[in-house]
């Protein structure tokens, strides 16, 4: 027996008790895969547009890191050099941990889209589009 | 005039660790008129689930039946994860070093009122046989290759193998683009 899209009110997503049986609820699950989806062009956006944003704000010279370097440091600015690797550290592991959740959230894409329900399938899709439309043109933005 | 020249396209638009779709075999159909997922399907996990117990993994003689095997897979597959990302980091960068040079070529075309304008034709790219482009082919097969292997590990829908691939994945980002972080090209967009 072959596996192939189906149209059914029915499907089994994930977990246990992610467990659809009506109308209402395939539509309800629709609606949540296809977020997942924008979520994930999203996130792609929002990753390339932190990491943009964290090194322009770190090449600034650090004599203008105003909030953090003291009035009166006349000639040492080793303070500010530390704190600026620190910010640094703490931004790149954002970064890494938001590419756990892009990574996870993919690969629960893919496995709503095995359920080789053909509205799920419609749900990714569209979320995808919806996404990207809405999410790349920020990646232009400054 | 130097035809041999292979234009490529350097933005690397595709996405992290979903390979495209493919058909995977089954065991049991699932038609509308089963109840759920869990009721026709022996073999195969539809759902999350956490266990050591005869968990096959990718080939037919890897089948998990201890804890200790477990931890020794949640190893082995953290650290393939990690090295996709380390893999898709450094194709990155050894592409961005074999596109330095870039070549101009100008020739004629007709302006207005009969003039003959010079337009100039920039080309970033490789050639075909030359040692960097056969090497980032290889390297892309393999990624394919170990990104369609994480693909099948997901699938497993084993939790234990499915942390060790994000947490792999998280790791290997953290520490391979660390530096890469470093040179930030706003105009490739999209990992």
């Amino acid at each position: 027996s072959k596996m192939h899209f189906i149209f059914s009110n029915e499907v089994v997503l994930l977990f246990d008790f992610w467990s659809v049986h009506s109308p209402a609820g395939m539509a309800l699950s629709v609606v949540v895969v296809l977020l997942l989806a924008v979520l994930y062009e999203s996130i792609k956006v929002g990753k390339a547009k932190l990491l943009y944003q964290a090194a322009v704000s770190l090449s600034i010279p650090t004599s203008q890191l105003t909030e953090e370097t003291d009035q009166d440091s006349s000639g040492s600015d080793s303070p500010p050099v530390s704190r600026t690797r620190l910010r640094w550290f703490f931004c790149h592991f954002g970064q890494s941990l938001i590419h756990v959740v892009q990574v996870v959230i993919g690969y629960f894409m893919m496995l709503a889209v095995m359920s080789y329900n053909t509205w799920i399938f419609f749900g990714v899709i569209l979320g995808s589009a919806v996404g990207y439309y809405l999410a790349y043109p920020l990646l232009s933005m400054v | 005039m130097d035809h041999s020249h292979h234009k490529e396209i350097s933005h690397m638009a595709h996405n992290t660790t979903v390979p495209s779709h493919h058909h995977h075999p089954t065991t049991s159909a699932s038609h509308s008129h089963s109840h759920g997922g869990g009721m026709g399907d022996m073999m195969m996990h539809m759902t999350f689930y956490f266990g050591f117990k005869n968990v096959e993994l990718l080939f037919s003689g890897l089948v998990i039946n201890t804890a200790g095997e477990m931890a020794g897979a949640f190893v082995a597959v953290f650290l393939l994860a990690m090295f996709y990302e380390g893999l898709k980091i450094a194709r990155e960068s050894l592409l961005r070093k074999s596109q330095v040079s870039i070549r101009y070529n100008s020739m004629p075309v007709p302006g207005p009122n009969g003039t003959i304008l010079m337009e100039t034709h920039k080309t970033v790219g490789q050639q075909m046989l030359s040692f960097p482009h056969l090497l980032q082919t290889v390297l892309h097969i393999i990624q394919v290759v170990i990104s369609y292997f994480l693909m099948l590990i997901f699938m497993t829908y084993n939790g234990y193998l499915c942390i060790a691939v994000a947490a792999g994945a998280g790791t290997g980002y953290f520490l391979f683009s660390w530096k890469k972080a470093v040179v930030v090209d706003i105009t490739e967009h999209c990992h």
